[in-house]
């Protein structure tokens, strides 16, 4: 085939060291503040950041060493090394970049629908109200659609998980589909959707905008789970461990300083530059501030993304055993040979504990309860494993 | 050069919000042989475009906003796009790393043969990559076009501020240049925005 020997090689224009791509949403704050206030750069590494249009792109780069590392959401090294909606590829991940954030939001005419089932906000929060709302829907009348990020996102996970609790069959009762976050309020705005799983802000704005009611947060499905993650390329990361280690301790950083309200004026006025995230400061303050809209039902404190602590920072092997537990419990997961061996290479705690110089063992790792693997994924598609009300470091509850 | 196949002509549909490259990419895909859709706006209806249209193959700028939800049909439809990065052989075939690398993403209807996407994927990875050349090579003409006003600019200002001539102006500026081994118009930008402060610029 001669079109692709005639071509001209296109260079990339810069000459980094390592170019990591972020999706502009606000947890990708460590990463613009670590290039920003030149945490990168006093660890001794020239890293450039990209700008990505979808979690594809980024998932595609990496892949091919375009972007050597990148901000993603936590199940994507995941899907990536089982080969699943693309190719094979060994992503993994050695930090954390932020916990919690997401939130369950509706819109309007549905709320009304579910305020009239039931006076009990409860009711309302659980999705119980939801379930009265569809029983009463006539067989021909088109389902009720929700939207959420990427078909591997704790997004995805957490909607299904809230709906299947309130007995409604995510598969069968209503249509999902992806939107991107920055379109969700639109979407809302135009009934094109009834509700969506989103990260902040864009609960916030919908329920400001007066367009949809937050009904219920990620923390009260999961408790407190990570969310995001630096990805880094194996193949470069193995080659490349010194490298990897300054980004950690660049983003490890970075993270404490988000998390220090001393620096919130000037972190909303990075992030909103238009090489960022493009839009008025204002709009990002929900994302990080103790206020949010006065809506129906409050955030518990809990529920706020957090970006900086040893708990949320180190990568968590029984987190990405729960995430291979949801993907199996929804069709997504090929046969492994190993879930525990996969999880701790591609949650890989060792390399962080290397880059941060934490001598504390690892933990010893097993299946929670010493479970067969065949038992953990029946336990968890059967919703009879749990995580913690309190979050994933607590482990999970056996009903 | 026109395909002749056995099969009917294939369908392709073409995402891509950059109107120029869409018509060259397209032209090329028709005198191949394709039977082509383009959609040029990036849309809440892309996916519905998609279930009507139902395309052989679709191939989408890779900075598009809108794979993730495209991306998402396969798990939805029967007649599923898949991301053709799920066709590549683990390990990685080149015109996989090509296309990536010219911005190209693909996805084709499940089950179809690789023999058949492979000659789309080639077309529109040499119309994409021309372009970006162009795109370049117009680039570095506007850049060196404003570089010679930059160092002509801080020439001047030099000429004016130390009363010495053309040629020892710019023999200074390249002096800099090399002591901090900077591009001669970053040095001329900065010369100029020094001369600014002392009030030398006007």
């Amino acid at each position: 085939m001669s079109t692709l020997d005639r071509l001209i090689p296109i260079n990339a224009p810069s000459d980094a060291d390592v170019s990591l791509g972020f999706i502009p949403l606000i947890d990708s704050a460590p990463f613009v503040i670590a290039k920003e206030k030149g945490f990168f750069e006093k660890e001794g590494v020239n890293v450039v950041l990209s700008k990505e249009a979808s979690w594809a792109s980024i998932r595609d780069k990496v892949a091919f060493n375009l972007l050597q590392g990148a901000h993603m959401l936590a199940s994507m090294p995941l899907a990536s090394g089982l080969g699943v909606g693309s190719a094979k590829v060994n992503i993994q991940t050695s930090f954390t970049v932020s916990q919690n954030g997401n939130g369950i939001t509706v819109s309007n005419e549905l709320y009304q629908l579910m305020s009239t089932e039931t006076n009990n906000s409860n009711e309302i929060r659980n999705g119980k109200a939801l379930k009265s709302v569809m029983a009463k829907k006539g067989k021909h009348e088109k389902p009720l659609k929700f939207a959420m990020v990427y078909p591997y996102s704790s997004h995805h996970y957490q909607l299904r998980d809230w709906l299947s609790r309130a007995n409604i069959d995510p598969d069968k009762d209503v249509e999902l589909i992806v939107v991107p976050p920055t379109k969700m309020i639109d979407f809302l705005k135009n009934s094109a959707i009834d509700g969506y799983c989103v990260g902040e802000p864009w609960n916030s704005l919908a329920v400001e905008q007066g367009i949809g009611h937050m009904i219920v947060t990620g923390y009260e499905i999961w408790g407190n789970t990570p969310e995001k993650v630096l990805g880094v390329n194996q193949n470069w990361a193995n080659a490349n461990s010194e490298q990897h280690d300054a980004l950690i301790r660049a983003l490890n950083t970075a993270c404490e300083w988000v998390d220090d309200a001393a620096n919130l004026e000037e972190l909303l006025s990075v992030l909103s530059h238009p090489d960022y995230l493009n839009c008025p400061a204002e709009q990002l303050r929900y994302g990080f501030s103790a206020i949010k809209p006065s809506g129906q039902f409050d955030w518990p404190m809990e529920a706020y993304q957090k970006f900086s602590s040893d708990k949320i920072n180190r990568p968590n092997t029984d987190y990405a055993l729960w995430l291979l537990g949801q993907m199996n419990r929804w069709g997504q997961l090929p046969a492994v040979s190993s879930l525990l061996d996969f999880a701790i290479n591609t949650f890989d705690d060792r390399v962080y504990c290397r880059a941060l110089n934490i001598n504390q063992p690892c933990k010893p790792y097993s299946l929670t309860g010493l479970l067969s693997e065949s038992d953990w994924l029946k336990g968890v598609a059967e919703d009879k494993i749990r995580i913690h009300p309190d979050g994933i470091e607590f482990g999970f509850d056996y009903l | 050069m026109h395909q002749k196949t056995s099969h009917s002509p294939l369908t392709v549909m073409l995402v891509d919000n950059e109107p120029a490259r869409a018509a060259i990419v397209e032209q090329a895909l028709i005198d191949n042989g394709y039977k082509v859709i383009r959609r040029l706006e990036n849309t809440q209806h892309l996916t519905q475009a998609v279930q009507e249209s139902l395309p052989d193959m679709i191939i989408i700028d890779i900075e598009s906003p809108d794979r993730d939800m495209l991306e998402n049909m396969s798990q939805l439809t029967k007649n599923n796009p898949r991301p053709i990065v799920m066709f590549a052989e683990e390990d990685k075939s080149a015109s996989m790393e090509a296309a990536i690398r010219a911005g190209v993403s693909a996805y084709v209807v499940d089950g179809m043969q690789p023999n058949r996407f492979k000659p789309i994927l080639q077309v529109a990875i040499a119309r994409f990559r021309e372009f970006q050349a162009l795109k370049l090579e117009l680039e570095t003409v506007k850049t060196q076009l404003e570089d010679r006003k930059l160092i002509d600019k801080a020439k001047g200002l030099i000429m004016k501020h130390q009363g010495c001539d053309e040629a020892a102006a710019y023999t200074a500026l390249r002096k800099l240049a090399m002591d901090r081994s900077q591009r001669m118009s970053e040095v001329a930008l900065n010369v100029i925005s020094v001369m600014d402060l002392i009030g030398g610029g006007k």
